[in-house]
């Protein structure tokens, strides 16, 4: 056995994360973000008469939200190649992912259900915008641990000759902690801190952009170290 | 060769993570939002209106979103058990399939139902009564993904021949989700002991239900404990990992 079904499956993270980019360009939900100080009638109406640019994001992200999960898999075979007395992080690392893509499958489905039929009553199409944005901007607690799983690994790994270089767990803790305050957009409608704001949005999407590229570059170099030594998560 | 640390440090920090886990989640669902114990499902609508407006929903929302992947790592700890059983991988993928699927369907779901309540006073009382249904049905009633869950690990206990955990913690986990199942009636009582809140469906299963995860609990420390060195992932880190996964060389 060798790396290369390892090294097909993160190659396969450049094209979702071009794809992912071009769903977030063409989404008109986000360009600008939809402020949540909207009324009802304002959702509605943005709803009407942006309803082909979200249904056809809706359908896009339908196809490609699960479409990072290689790379996350990639990243916990790793994890467990880690020498740590047990696969107890890899295992929380896995149902992280699983759990964190739904919520975003969550929020995709709600938003292409508010286009649908955006002719519903207006409350009920705000209602799901809402419950979109929470969806996709506030569950931040799975990524955390996600990342942190990930740093203490790093920072446990006994080997002689690390699987993942320090600076590596470093910079996962960074990026939990840039992710903490989208938690905090369920309680305000405006300011930095709201969904639409510099924080909760621009913050957490940039950290997400940065630190899907930075892993790759990670991985791809722990996995070439492999070499042929064999690692299988069982 | 002397070591400062605990070789099983990664096991200890998780399991440690578990009752803090279980902390801030007690208190998001009882202090804070008085979520739990459960409102009635046939409370007027002015008092549904009133709780789902209480801005103290929010709070607990934001805790919640904050913590809530500390449950893959409960459940990861967990798992591990039943790795170290002379049991199918099947049962624990089993666990972590049911864990992926419950975090979303019992708990955040049902959370942002009475966050949104809560974030938006506008929404009519129709659809906040809506959202007060949604919420108490999806965290009372779910039960599919964890009874699963607690099924395959009840089973591997018993048919594990290592006696990572005491069989008799097989026989109580089979018993307990079996009970659990006794909350199925929730969709279709509105009052009674079989409602939501209901004194068999709420009460008697939290009961069963607690008390169960501490004996689990406890049991699981002292499995951790008396895990021999030599049987660590990390016994001899120059050691090929084959024979750690058990893996064929």
């Amino acid at each position: 056995m060798n790396t290369k079904g390892q090294r097909i499956l993160l190659w396969t993270a450049p094209p979702a994360v071009a794809l992912l980019a071009l769903a977030y360009l063409l989404f008109p939900v986000f360009s600008p973000p939809l402020s949540p100080t909207l009324s009802a009638e304002e959702v509605a109406a943005f709803f009407r008469d942006n309803a082909t640019g979200v249904l056809g994001v809706a359908i896009l992200c339908n196809l490609i939200a699960g479409s990072l999960i290689p790379l996350f898999a990639v990243t916990a075979v790793q994890i467990s190649r880690v020498a740590t007395s047990s696969v107890v992080l890899t295992y929380a690392y896995i149902i992280c992912v699983g759990v964190g893509t739904t919520a975003f499958i969550l929020a995709d489905y709600c938003w292409g259900m508010a286009a649908f039929r955006p002719e519903r009553d207006p409350e009920l199409v705000s209602l799901l915008n809402d419950m979109a944005w929470f969806f996709f901007i506030a569950p931040v607690g799975t990524i955390i641990v996600q990342n942190l799983c990930f740093a203490l690994s790093v920072y446990l790994d006994e080997r002689p000759d690390p699987i993942f270089p320090r600076w590596a767990a470093h910079f996962n803790v960074v990026t939990a902690v840039l992710l903490v305050p989208s938690a905090f957009s369920i309680l305000v409608k405006t300011g930095p801190l709201a969904w639409d704001g510099a924080l909760s949005f621009t913050l957490r999407l940039v950290t997400f952009a940065a630190y899907i590229v930075v892993m790759f570059v990670v991985l791809r170099r722990a996995v070439n170290n492999q070499g042929s030594e064999r690692e299988v998560l069982v | 060769m002397t070591r400062r640390r605990s070789r099983k440090l990664d096991q200890w920090i998780t399991f440690w993570s578990v009752p803090f886990f279980f902390t801030i989640f007690g208190l998001v669902f009882v202090p804070l939002s008085w979520m739990m114990p459960p409102r009635s499902p046939s409370a007027s609508t002015p008092d549904i209106v009133a709780f789902m407006q209480s801005h103290n929903l929010l709070v607990a929302c934001v805790l919640l979103t904050l913590a809530y992947g500390l449950a893959p790592v409960s459940n990861a700890v967990y798992l591990m058990q039943i790795k170290r059983m002379s049991v199918s991988p099947a049962f624990r993928y089993t666990l972590m399939m049911g864990a992926i699927t419950g975090a979303i369907v019992g708990m955040l779901f049902p959370m942002f139902c009475f966050g949104l309540g809560a974030f938006r006073p506008g929404y009519s009382p129709a659809v906040l009564s809506m959202l007060y249904d949604f919420g108490y049905l999806a965290f009372i009633g779910s039960l599919g993904c964890f009874c699963v869950m607690w099924m395959a690990f009840g089973l591997a206990i018993l048919l594990d021949k290592n006696n990572v955990l005491p069989k008799w913690l097989g026989y109580y986990t089979v018993w307990q989700y079996m009970s659990e199942l006794m909350a199925a009636p929730v969709w279709i009582n509105k009052s009674g002991p079989f409602a939501w809140n209901g004194l068999m469906t709420f009460w008697f299963a939290t009961a069963l239900y607690v008390s169960w995860q501490l004996v689990v609990y406890t049991c699981i420390y002292r499995s951790i404990k008396k895990q021999p060195e030599a049987e660590l992932d990390n016994a001899d880190i120059t050691r090929t990992r084959d024979s750690r996964t058990g893996a064929p060389a």
